[in-house]
């Protein structure tokens, strides 16, 4: 019988929870996160580079010893863009009692479906890749974005051509969803304000691959420059198309078209195009110092070039650090976010703007660059603008 | 039995892999999924017709559901007017099935489900358009069915009845019809069936149930947006149906434990067996198709099937 009941209190003080309960996923000597990307759905070739340049940061601190003697672990669980399987993920992960934070989570559906049941159980929801305004706003203690809505950047970045290049009659492009639409809205303020409007504007179904009507109709309203709320393919289709009717016009694209496939594929078509940039693309043959460092390491680790996405990956696991360092060895939810609120980052090598939080504002940036083609890549043609 | 037990199991594992929250979550989506199955498990299994837009039945229920809801009407009292609007688009859908037939008709679902995506994009004012919208929580008086155990329960009270009403149909008159009208159309019209009249009757029943699947989905994951409803969801629906088995109700529901279930197991052991590559991406999804693979070819009629 007493045998039966030491065994029996030795049961209980196995699984009774710690005197001191730390904050769920931190224990003395480690902090555990986790991350829902897309690996196998519709944006997989976004969601492996993120996952990977968060992993790879995350290690990198680990070989320093971690952040205030505590290693970094990450649980990656792969949505396949499905919020049906993100939820199950999220409750699984819920459920360990191990996580601390939910980092860089990546799909507006995906986020949308599992923010409100991370925030309910008192876990930060962080840096999601998620243009959703509800990612920040009404501010909320635990939730923080590092990636302002395409209205944002596109309002300045219309404004700097404007003012800087003297384009008077802008047309529109644009891709027939919401994504457009946001474009849209920050291109018409930032025509609106220089008291200017859109001389055109013409839309295309996802998934087109013929833009000769909508560019008939844009060189028809004398555009002087044509906006393009356009992904990657749609892109080039599109200037494509502009060139072999013999119509020389500038282009400018959205963040989304930023990427060394636009050149890669586009080659002689896209020469002169201005971009948004908001996290520069780490050229290889053209990097020094860290980044040249960091690229190296990358490729070593990965057997793949690092591109826009495993930067992003890497920035947000790196301002998460900074972020920890900040708040202290005395880790929880609470004192995370509090120093989060006050958290202004200091710019790594990879070039990605200072973040920067206040009590009242958890959208660390709103501030793109322009880049501009010239000879097959993409060049940085003015710095962060307001 | 055995199904009992092996459902007891899974369940037993999913809490063991994830905690009661997790396995009660997969319980109210399994739920909800075999609810939209049963309604195909009418119209394809019973009735024989091809259906390519069943996701149209969810899409509409769910944005009527979050409409209503947003207008102030108790979830509810709003989940009987989504299945009736459920049942009419299954009426219209069912319209060109008066001319067409096999696989023609199919095609014009699959239409119907492209149409159905399309407008909820053009119809931003009411729909949110591209954007999506979020979907507040189910309550019911002064509870807020937000807990993984609330939603659970009330999944599978719907299911239940939507099960007892399916099983009514299928033993009824009409339930003949359906299959008489599949197995032999000349034969079924020679005995006075009108085959055109019982195909819709079955599509009015099937665009309900995927309404109230879609209208309690739309609560379970809190946001929507038309992407969400594209052809995949009517695809992989109708692979749900003849994993588990299109002929019978409870073919939907282990089509739906295997749709929602299956790649939560395999995302269990590739955590516990880090032998299973922890991070190769695409492994849950190849693990996935082979498992299915193999269920297609060794119960071709479905897991609920009689193994020919």
């Amino acid at each position: 019988m007493r045998r039966l009941l030491t065994a029996l209190i030795a049961l209980a003080v196995q699984f009774a929870p710690p005197l001191h309960a730390a904050a769920p996923g931190v224990t003395e000597n480690r902090i555990r996160i986790a991350t829902i990307q897309d690996l196998s759905g519709p944006i997989a070739m976004l969601g492996a580079p993120i996952r990977d340049g968060i992993v790879m940061r995350l290690d990198e601190e680990n070989e320093r010893g971690g952040v205030h003697g505590r290693r970094l672990a990450i649980a990656v669980e792969d949505s396949g863009y499905d919020p049906k399987k993100a939820i199950l993920a999220t409750r699984r992960l819920l459920g360990s009692g191990e996580v601390f934070a939910f980092l860089g989570n990546l799909g507006t559906p995906v986020v949308m479906a599992t923010m409100p049941l991370i925030v309910d159980a008192g876990l930060p929801h962080l840096f999601p890749f998620s243009p959703h305004q509800a990612t920040y706003a009404p501010t909320h203690p635990l939730k923080y974005q590092l990636f302002a809505p395409y209205r944002d950047y596109m309002d300045a970045a219309v404004r700097y051509m404007l003012q800087e290049k003297g384009y008077r009659r802008v047309g529109l492009l644009y891709q027939d969803d919401d994504y457009g639409l946001e474009v849209m809205r920050g291109v018409e303020a930032g025509l609106a304000s220089q008291g200017l409007e859109l001389v055109e504007r013409t839309g295309y179904k996802r998934g087109a691959t013929d833009y000769a009507s909508q560019i008939a109709r844009l060189r028809a309203a004398g555009c002087d420059l044509v906006v393009l709320a356009t992904v990657v393919r749609e892109t080039v289709a599109a200037m494509r198309e502009a060139r072999k009717v013999g119509w020389a016009v500038d282009m400018l694209v959205t963040a989304s078209g930023y990427s060394a496939q636009t050149h890669e594929l586009g080659g002689e078509a896209v020469e002169g195009l201005y971009g948004v940039s908001v996290m520069p693309h780490p050229y290889a043959d053209a990097a020094e110092g860290d980044l040249y460092d960091w690229i190296q390491r990358y490729r070593t680790r990965y057997d793949a070039d690092p591109n826009v996405w495993s930067a992003m990956g890497y920035d947000v696991a790196d301002t998460f650090i900074q972020g920890l360092r900040a708040a202290g060895r005395d880790l929880d939810a609470a004192s995370f976010s509090a120093a989060l609120g006050q958290l202004k980052t200091t710019p790594g090598f990879l070039g990605g703007p200072t973040y920067q939080f206040s009590p009242d504002d958890h959208l660390g940036n709103r501030r793109g660059r322009m880049a501009r083609i010239v000879s097959g890549r993409w060049q940085l043609v003015s710095d962060y603008l307001d | 039995m055995i199904r009992g037990l092996a459902g007891l199991a899974l369940f037993a594992l999913a809490v063991a892999g994830g905690g009661w929250g997790h396995a009660l979550a997969q319980v109210a989506l399994v739920a909800t999924w075999a609810l939209a199955g049963l309604g195909l498990v009418l119209v394809v299994g019973q009735t024989g017709q091809l259906s390519l837009g069943h996701g149209a039945m969810l899409a509409l229920g769910a944005y009527v559901q979050a409409g209503l809801v947003a207008a102030g009407l108790p979830a509810l009292l709003a989940l009987p007017v989504a299945a009736a609007a459920g049942a009419a688009l299954g009426l219209l859908a069912s319209l060109p099935g008066r001319r067409l037939g096999g696989l023609a008709f199919g095609m014009s679902t699959l239409a119907f489900a492209l149409i159905v995506e399309e407008l909820l994009v053009r119809l931003a004012p009411w729909t949110g358009g591209a954007a999506g919208q979020v979907v507040p929580a189910f309550t019911v008086g002064p509870w807020r069915l937000s807990s993984p155990v609330a939603q659970a329960a009330l999944s599978v009270a719907v299911l239940t009845l939507a099960w007892l009403a399916c099983r009514r149909l299928i033993g009824s008159a009409l339930g003949r019809a359906w299959r008489a009208s599949r197995d032999n159309e000349a034969a079924a019209m020679a005995i006075g069936v009108d085959v055109g009249a019982v195909r819709q009757a079955a599509f009015v029943a099937g665009g309900a149930l995927g309404a109230l699947a879609g209208a309690l989905s739309a609560h379970w994951l809190g946001y929507l947006s038309p992407e969400q409803f594209g052809l995949g969801l009517s695809f992989e629906l109708l692979m749900m149906v003849f994993v588990g088995g299109v002929r019978t109700p409870s073919g939907a529901l282990l089509g739906g434990v295997v749709m929602v279930a299956l790649p939560q197991l395999i995302a269990i052991a590739r955590g516990a067996l880090p032998v299973l590559g922890g991070g190769a991406a695409g492994l849950e999804v190849l693990l996935f198709g082979a498992v299915l693979v193999v269920i297609v070819l060794a119960r071709p009629a479905g897991l609920a099937g009689d193994g020919r």
